[in-house]
């Protein structure tokens, strides 16, 4: 294993030729659990997707899982849950098919699933509470399941780097419990969590530390509980969310090492 | 029975039943990509394709699946490039085919049969032994090639950002997609026309994802759907002696009408009968279940949910789970 999950190095992600993170420095060491926060805009989004190889690394450093992001030849070590609310396609599909592709990078090109890739979809589905609906299409699922249907998607690869974006937002409250239950137990077992979100309240028991993206900068990185009100944004009223955060300290003031930064995060 | 004595219906009875089998494996995936006219767009390709078969003598059959080959490869390369572009790239290709197709078939000497009806329609009559055996390994590869690939295929299809993410190889398996599409347009030219081929592709898998729940099964129940449509469209069409294409579209969109009324015939059905019961929560907002906060009752075969005094019993049905008021001591109403 590596000693960093993730290091960006005065990273500048965009899309095209158009840059919206600029000059982003940031180390996760394995086992971190990350909240990055930020208003409607900000960024935050373009940043995670800078990790998965959806967006541009257009200047500086980004390594996941320590090789560059274009050059990591198993992106299944790499777990993701996009922003989307609902699963189904045009096409039926039961709960164990959707999981099911989550194993896939794990199979190679040609591979077929064995005995160990079905137990592994099994498990990830039981993870998020859903093993009673494993053969029922997902379009019968209310919202927050197929959002819960996602996430085992990402956690059927065993990933060591699970990055999500915005998994609770317009989710019920049963799902969210099931969510925070299984991202405990999956940061417990080792896992990097990088979790995309304008409210942190659902995971605050899960995520440590907090990063504030704002208009593409990094404004904050420290321990999640001493992001001020005005960091964790409400989406609805970006203009209204761009207050600086009251704690923490600013990336554009000296700053302790990221060690220390860690060590508070209450591990 | 009559029309197995004849050579030609023998042939095209085998050609229809590869399509009808082949033509639905291919659309599944067409469908789920919500790119429907894949099949139409590489039909028209395939017309340049025939007409330099017919200007320099070659089977028509072998210079369409090179065209239809080469767009399909041209599709994909553009969709991956420019996004803006795209659409209008898309186009150009597409009515280049089919207007190119047009004016060289016209430029073949005369006498000499170019019959564009054929091959735009479906004609039976026309179907070669050796279009046969070609049909044969176009579908032996087509099947083939999607047993091996098709939970990729899937993955592509339902989710490519997350293909990408995950690094499953989207481009490859998307160009492999559209020349299995390129591929079949040309096993259908034969009986379906290339005009109408697309809706060999589309229509059973529209048919299928009504009454399906899986994508495999429905994978299964489109190849089904399209080989007896095939099959009884090419049938139909001897006796009736009307285009074997348009006969064939036409039963299958049909079924596709008797299963529509069907399937919500049933669901009324079934919400009717259901809605006898006593208060019935349709949409509860709040999901029960495990550690949702309210307390669990276990009542009989099932779980029942405390919810401020009432019992709130989960039921699953077609659509979703909603909920059944159960009184508290009292038996199931």
């Amino acid at each position: 294993m590596t000693d960093t999950a993730l290091r960006l190095a005065g990273a500048t992600i965009g899309y095209g030729d158009v840059a919206i993170v600029r000059d982003a420095d940031l180390v996760v060491r394995p086992g971190e659990a990350v909240a990055v926060l930020g208003s409607n805009g900000s960024g935050k989004t373009t940043l995670s997707r800078g990790l998965l190889g959806l967006a541009t690394v257009l200047g500086g450093t980004v390594e996941v899982l320590g090789a560059p992001v274009g050059r990591l030849r198993e992106r299944g070590r790499v777990g993701y849950v996009p922003q989307r609310h609902t699963v189904s396609g045009a096409m039926p599909a039961t709960v164990r098919e959707v999981v099911g592709v989550g194993r896939l990078p794990r199979l190679g090109l040609f591979g077929r699933p064995g005995a160990r890739d079905r137990a592994a979809v099994a498990e990830a589905v039981d993870a998020v509470g859903l093993a009673d609906r494993l053969e029922d299409p997902v379009a019968s699922l209310s919202g927050g399941q197929q959002r819960r249907v996602l996430v085992a998607r990402a956690l059927a690869a065993e990933p060591e780097l699970l990055v999500m974006d915005e998994p609770t937002a317009g989710v019920d409250a049963a799902s969210q419990a099931a969510l925070a239950t299984v991202l405990a137990r999956v940061s417990a077992a080792g896992t990097t969590l990088l979790v995309v979100t304008h409210e942190t309240g659902p995971l605050s028991g899960v995520l440590t530390r907090a990063v504030v993206v704002d208009s593409g900068r990094l404004t904050y990185d420290g321990p999640l509980g001493d992001v001020g009100p005005g960091a964790g944004p409400d989406c609805h009223h970006p203009d209204e969310a761009a207050a600086p955060p009251v704690r923490g300290y600013r990336l554009d003031q000296p700053r302790p090492a990221p060690d220390a930064a860690r060590a508070r995060g209450s591990r | 029975m009559e029309l197995l004595e004849y050579g030609f219906m023998q042939r095209a009875l085998l050609a229809s039943l590869m399509v009808g089998l082949a033509a639905p494996a291919v659309g599944v995936f067409l469908v789920q990509r919500r790119l429907s006219l894949l099949g139409d767009g590489l039909g028209h390709v395939a017309l340049t394709g025939v007409a330099v078969g017919v200007l320099t003598s070659r089977a028509p059959v072998g210079t369409a699946l090179v065209a239809a080959v080469i767009g399909a490869v041209l599709i994909e390369l553009v969709r991956a490039r420019g996004r803006t572009s795209g659409d209008v790239a898309l186009a150009v290709l597409f009515y280049g085919g089919i207007a190119g197709g047009v004016v060289l078939l016209s430029l073949a000497p005369r006498g000499q049969a170019t019959n564009l009806d054929a091959y735009l329609f479906g004609a039976i009559t026309t179907t070669t032994a050796s279009d046969v055996a070609v049909f044969a390994v176009i579908t032996v590869v087509v099947l083939g090639v999607v047993w091996l690939l098709g939970s990729r295929l899937y993955a592509v299809s339902d989710d490519e950002e997350y293909a990408r993410a995950v690094g499953l190889p989207v481009l490859p398996l998307n160009t492999v997609l559209a020349a299995l599409v390129a591929s079949t347009v040309v096993l259908s030219m034969r009986v379906v026309g290339l005009l109408l081929i697309s809706a060999l592709m589309i229509l059973p898998a529209a048919v299928a994802q009504l009454v399906g729940r899986s994508f495999r099964a429905t994978l299964y129940l489109a190849c089904a759907i399209g080989v007896v449509v095939s099959v009884a469209g090419t049938a139909a069409s001897y006796y009736t002696g009307t285009p074997s294409g348009g006969t064939i579209v036409l039963l299958a969109i049909a079924l596709f009408l008797v299963v529509t009324v069907a399937v919500a015939l049933r669901d009324a059905t079934a919400r009717r009968r259901h809605g006898r019961r006593v208060d019935v929560h349709t949409a509860h907002p709040h999901e029960h279940g495990e550690g949702c906060g309210h307390q669990p009752v276990p009542h009989g075969d099932h779980v029942d949910y405390d919810h401020d005094g009432h019992l709130h019993a989960p039921h699953r049905t077609g659509t979703g789970v909603h909920y059944d008021e159960h009184a508290i001591g009292r038996e199931r109403t």
